[in-house]
């Protein structure tokens, strides 16, 4: 089941396969699957030893008030291990499973030769500041190429906000004085399929006062080439644009790296 | 000491200490905080019905959002189950009452007029928005300014002071007080689960007490420890989830707990696997403790410690698995019979079956990335903690013939029982189908929005649901048939062997369970001594007496009869509640000017009311205490119990241990909290405040007190009073020398040189909090110390203690206590 995945830059990704819906479809089958035998086994069992009003089997030894619990011999717990380890299996294996997967999340996919972005967000009392390499910065929408991996990090310049996005699977806490990491990527196939610019909810999943409910924004992914032009109209020195060298605003040994990719995982 | 007036008198209330009083007013307090919170989620479904509704405004409906949860985890779901456990621990025991029940209805009136605290923080500007989880920075004063918000802060505070009374009796009554023969592994499950309950609260609650003393101190008097950017907000998730992760067990257990007990008593079966039940418990308590950052997965805490609390969080949920897999294998081969208990807790189980599986899902550190702050983990721990809920009713039910004498309606019964499970379903399922919504949202995406109305449609019928509870239950209480001893064909447990409602002092005589099970005794009461174990034929016995009894003897008014009434919890909690009331408005209320130096601070007050109310609460409550002290109040230790493993311990000393215990934690929260900071701050950047000296000096002044406190207790011991009086005297000299000291160094060595609360002239602010707060909680406790010693010698000159030396006793221990404490903060503010 476990398959090493791989992200290929290039033009065959496959948008359906992402770690995030991978990883829950396995637990959302095999969760309903273990709720649904364990549910229907409790009924069935009920309702089979219901109180039907007949006379009690010989061996009935029904509880009396102030008898002590112990030195009666309760009933053998053989079958409750059983189960017990069975259940273990299942739970344990999963999350082993699983947290191959996050591994691979943490380090976020090779992105070979063609190098990263490294954008910096900052939330704040309602909305996000998108700081770019060049030191342009926009307001509550990120502008980012197609086909690149897109790294994040996230900060607050006032209280505790999460910077998310569902349709893009990434989420990351933004704390004042501290900085994490995400990183999505976007494939042209993706982008060209909306329309030529496809666009991504922005949402904050942390109270952070009044505004939360509105503190929306958007992620936008153009085409290389578009964005090249667009990045290079922006103020701030052109020049930086090449964001080979753009320099990675965190130097903690804490921060978090997380993140998935639309389209960017394939077999 | 008064006596105890009739039930129908309003007096009778106020001043019971009785356990089973005590759990009815806990009971209907806390459904009406049911009722309560129940308003505000019904605001916030109505506000959900349409993404595009305003019927609150944002910060009203954050204000909503906070409230409904800070109620229904804080002030009705665990009253509600210390409601019943109460009423039915010392039944379940064989005790007469819990170990001290005016500490009982301190807990009671703590908790009461804390829920008034916080109902009030509505008028005061609107109360606290920041969520039930209370983030920082959101929650201090530069967010959420109003008075109200502090007025929450300040309940929450009240709330746990009660809490922690409350904790230290149960832990006391169960290890000390069971009947005679009744084994701490043959207790009923439901006072098994309470155990556990109030051992996790024990600790989890002092880290509670912590964060809300810094968030207070925040907000009250102007320290910065939450605003600060050198990890402010990290330490308050460490330290609310270092409490939380164990309370969301502590809210559940007792649901357990009924669970357990339900299913044997409608199944005609014992517990599958007792014993592994009860490790399982024990196990799951211990590692609560040890998860709390599967909260923070989203953090930047390091992937090391992640995986490490993934690895504890499934850990934790595999004795989960076991305990349900028991409850199930309990039921097969039984007689089962559908009353309405049975139903509730039946499902109960089901309910909390699902949302244990989703919490598996949480647990998996990918896909909780993904849920993290979404309608998923609404939905998780309503099915968790709601579902366990449920199963209190169930007990409500249950105990209901037991508490009234009358039955209840079956019928109306079932119907609530089907329409709550219905409308529960429709209300919280919906929320996973929608889970994509983030939390404490309204402008959702509209995708969503069938789900959303789903659930408010379901959460109006559950409300009502209710109505047909207390509809029941009124009309039952009035008129149902009587219910007798034990309406119950397999009840086990003792509370059904006395009558509905139980005598005042439960037992017709000694209860003991030495033969195996529960027979009554009558002991021989010699002229002019305890009772004495009696023999078959009701002689006093020859072979040797019983060890226990010298925990009776140890009481030298022994042939009085228990005590029943005071009336100073009731006024030292209302006392506590105006002084916190005038508290909440004291930072917006007087203004200091600092000037050149302290002596030449101006102050402001522009609204006189707040200090007013603060000082007169402060005077009521040194008085209630003094009145508390000197009051006769006679709560005898059961002569002959089972105290496995406190065996040797005498009761007051074993609360006195439990206290400590909790101030530990208490205290390791302030210092995590000063090494967290400083670490984050960079460690070497800091350098102590202030000189060596004055802290040394106040070592040896507080070690030496320590020695003379042991002085005062053998001058007592060999009746001497005047060696009493001249220790103890030195020992408040010692103290007031300490604190002369501590005055002189916080005013001239550190506030002279431009170091306040806020400000620090030589560094991080931060720093100047964590030096005044720290040493300052430590100040609090000698100051205490102080006016408790004063209380002794006065007292003692009185001639008091002489032929009764334990307070002396347990006065010693605090003082030793407060002096180790300091041997820690002195190396960390003074040295390094
Ligand atoms: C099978 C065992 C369980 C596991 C693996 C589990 C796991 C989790 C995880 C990982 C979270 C954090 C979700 C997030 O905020 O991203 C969570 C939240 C929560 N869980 Fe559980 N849980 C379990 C059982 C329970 C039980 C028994 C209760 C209470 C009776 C409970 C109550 C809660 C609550 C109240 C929250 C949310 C707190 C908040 O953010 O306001 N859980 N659970
Ligand atoms: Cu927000
Ligand atoms: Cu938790």
């Amino acid at each position: 089941m476990i398959h090493p995945i791989t992200l290929q830059q290039g033009t065959d990704w496959q948008a359906q396969a992402e770690v995030f819906e991978e990883i829950f479809f396995v637990f959302l089958a095999l969760g309903t699957l273990v709720g649904i035998v364990v549910v229907s086994y409790t009924l069935w069992n009920v309702y089979k030893y219901r109180d039907d009003g007949s006379e009690p089997d010989a061996d009935f030894d029904a509880p009396v008030v102030g008898e002590l619990p112990t030195g009666q011999g309760g009933p053998k717990a053989k079958k409750l291990f059983l189960s017990f380890g069975l259940s273990a299996i299942v739970v344990i294996s999963l999350v082993v499973y699983a947290y191959g997967l996050l591994l691979y999340v943490e380090d976020g996919p090779d992105t070979g030769e063609e190098g990263d972005i490294e954008i910096t967000v900052e939330g704040y009392q309602f909305g996000w500041e998108f700081l770019y390499p060049n030191g342009h910065s926009e307001m509550n929408e990120l502008v980012v190429p197609a086909d690149k991996r897109i790294d994040l990090t996230v900060t607050s310049r006032d209280v505790w906000h999460n910077f998310g996005s569902s349709d893009l699977r990434i989420k990351s806490d933004a704390i004042p004085g501290e900085t994490s990491e995400t990183w999505f990527s976007v494939s042209s196939d993706e982008v060209a399929a909306q329309g030529g610019e496809a666009t991504f909810r922005v949402e904050c999943f942390e109270l952070c006062g009044s505004g939360h409910s509105a503190m929306k924004g958007q992620i936008t992914v153009i085409p290389q080439d578009e964005w090249d032009e667009w990045y290079a109209n922006t103020e701030g020195d052109s020049e930086s644009a090449s964001v080979e060298d753009a320099d990675p605003a965190s130097d903690t040994d804490t921060s978090r790296v997380t993140g998935a990719a639309i389209g960017g995982v394939g077999a | 000491m008064s006596e105890l007036p009739p039930t129908t008198s309003i007096r009778r209330w106020l001043v019971t200490t009785n356990h089973k009083d005590i759990g009815i007013l806990y009971l209907i307090t806390a459904l009406f905080f049911l009722l309560f919170g129940g308003v505000l989620a019904l605001l916030i479904r109505v506000q959900l019905w349409d993404p595009a509704n305003q019927v609150l405004s944002g910060l009203a409906y954050n204000e909503a959002v906070t409230a409904h949860g800070l109620i229904m985890v804080f002030w009705f779901l665990s009253p509600f189950a210390f409601g019943f456990a109460n009423y039915f621990v010392p039944l379940q025991i064989g005790a007469d009452d819990l170990a001290f029940p005016r500490l009982n209805a301190l807990s009671y009136w703590m908790y009461l007029f804390s829920g008034i605290l916080l109902a009030v923080s509505f008028f005061q500007g609107g109360t606290l928005s920041a969520g039930w989880t209370m983030y920082a920075p959101l929650n201090v004063p530069m967010y959420t300014p109003s008075i109200g918000s502090t007025g929450a802060v300040l309940a929450l505070f009240m709330f746990v002071v009660g809490v922690t009374a409350s904790t230290v009796n149960f832990l006391t009554s169960i290890h000390h007080s069971r009947a005679e023969g009744m084994g701490i592994m043959d207790m009923p499950m439901f006072t098994w689960s309470m155990l556990a309950t109030v051992w996790m609260m024990l600790f989890a609650f002092a880290a509670l007490l912590a964060v809300g003393l810094l968030l207070a101190s925040d907000r009250v008097l102007g320290s910065v420890y939450f605003s600060a950017t050198e990890g402010g907000s990290l330490l308050w998730g460490h330290l609310f989830w270092f409490f939380g992760h164990p309370e969301v067990y502590i809210v559940f257990f007792p649901a357990l707990g009924v669970m357990l007990e339900l299913f044997q008593t409608f199944s005609g079966r014992r517990l599958v696997g007792r014993k592994w039940v009860i490790i399982a418990i024990c196990l799951i308590s211990v590692q609560s403790f040890l998860v709390w950052m599967h909260h923070m997965f989203l953090t930047t805490i390091n992937l090391e410690i992640k995986t490490l609390m993934m690895a504890t969080t499934i850990g934790i949920s595999l004795p989960f698995d076991l305990v349900v897999f028991a409850l199930i294998y309990t039921l097969m081969k039984g007689r089962i019979q559908f009353t309405t208990p049975f139903l509730f807790a039946f499902g109960a189980l089901l309910l909390f079956i699902l949302g244990g599986i989703t919490g598996v899902f949480l647990g998996a550190i990918v896909l909780d990335y993904e849920f993290r702050g979404t309608y998923w983990v609404v939905a998780h721990f309503h099915y968790v903690m709601f579902g366990g809920a449920t199963a209190l009713f169930g007990g409500a039910y249950y105990w209901f013939p037991k508490i009234t004498g009358k039955m209840y309606d079956e019928f109306l019964g079932k119907l609530h029982f089907v329409i709550f499970f219905v409308s529960f379903n429709m209300v919280y399922f919906s929320m996973f189908l929608g889970w994509e919504t983030p939390r404490r949202v309204f402008e959702y995406n509209p995708e969503f929005q069938i789900f959303h109305q789903i659930g408010s449609i379901g959460a109006f019928v559950l409300g009502f649901s209710f109505f047909i509870m207390f509809y029941n239950f009124a009309k039952s209480y009035v008129s149902g048939p009587e219910a007798g001893e034990n309406p119950w064909d397999y009840s086990r447990t003792a509370e059904w062997a006395v009558s509905s409602p139980p005598p005042l002092e439960n037992w017709p005589n000694r209860p003991s369970y030495a033969s195996g099970k529960l027979e009554f005794v009558k002991d021989y009461v010699p002229d002019g001594g305890p009772a004495v174990k009696a023999d078959e034929n009701g002689n006093a016995a020859t072979d040797g007496g019983d060890t226990h009894s010298d925990h009776i003897r140890d009481y030298p008014y022994w042939d009085k009869h228990p005590s029943h009434a005071s009336i100073w919890p009731f006024t030292l909690s209302l006392a506590t509640g105006i002084m916190l009331l005038g508290l909440s408005g004291f930072n917006d209320s007087v203004a200091f000017e600092i000037g050149e130096s302290l002596g030449s601070t101006a102050i402001t007050v522009s609204n006189a009311a707040y200090p007013m109310l603060a000082v007169l609460g402060l005077l009521g409550l040194i008085f209630s205490g003094v009145k508390w002290g000197l009051e006769e109040f006679y709560a005898p230790p059961s002569e002959f119990a089972e105290r496995w493993p406190f065996n040797g311990v005498e009761k007051v000393k074993l609360g006195m241990w439990f206290f400590m215990a909790s101030d530990v934690i208490l205290f390791g929260a302030f210092i995590s909290a000063a090494v967290f900071i400083r670490y984050n701050a960079g460690w070497r950047t800091w350098e102590p405040l202030t000189e060596s000296l004055p802290g040394l000096i106040n070592t040896f002044v507080l070690l030496t007190s320590s020695f003379t406190v042991i002085l005062a207790l053998v001058a007592a011991h060999r009746n001497s009073r005047k060696g009493l009086l001249a220790s103890l005297g030195t020992t408040i000299l010692l103290g007031l020398t300490f604190l002369s000291i501590k005055m002189w160094e916080w005013h001239h060595e550190v506030f002279d040189r431009g170091v306040t609360l806020s400000q620090n002239a030589h560094g991080d602010p931060i720093q100047a909090s964590i030096y005044y707060v720290t040493t300052g909680l430590h100040g609090v406790h000698v100051v205490g110390g102080m006016l408790i010693a004063g209380f002794l010698f006065y007292r003692a000159y009185h001639g008091a203690y002489l032929d009764d030396e334990r307070p002396v006793e347990y006065f010693g221990l605090y003082w030793h206590f407060v002096d180790i404490v300091w041997v820690f903060l002195f190396p960390l503010f003074y040295l390094f």
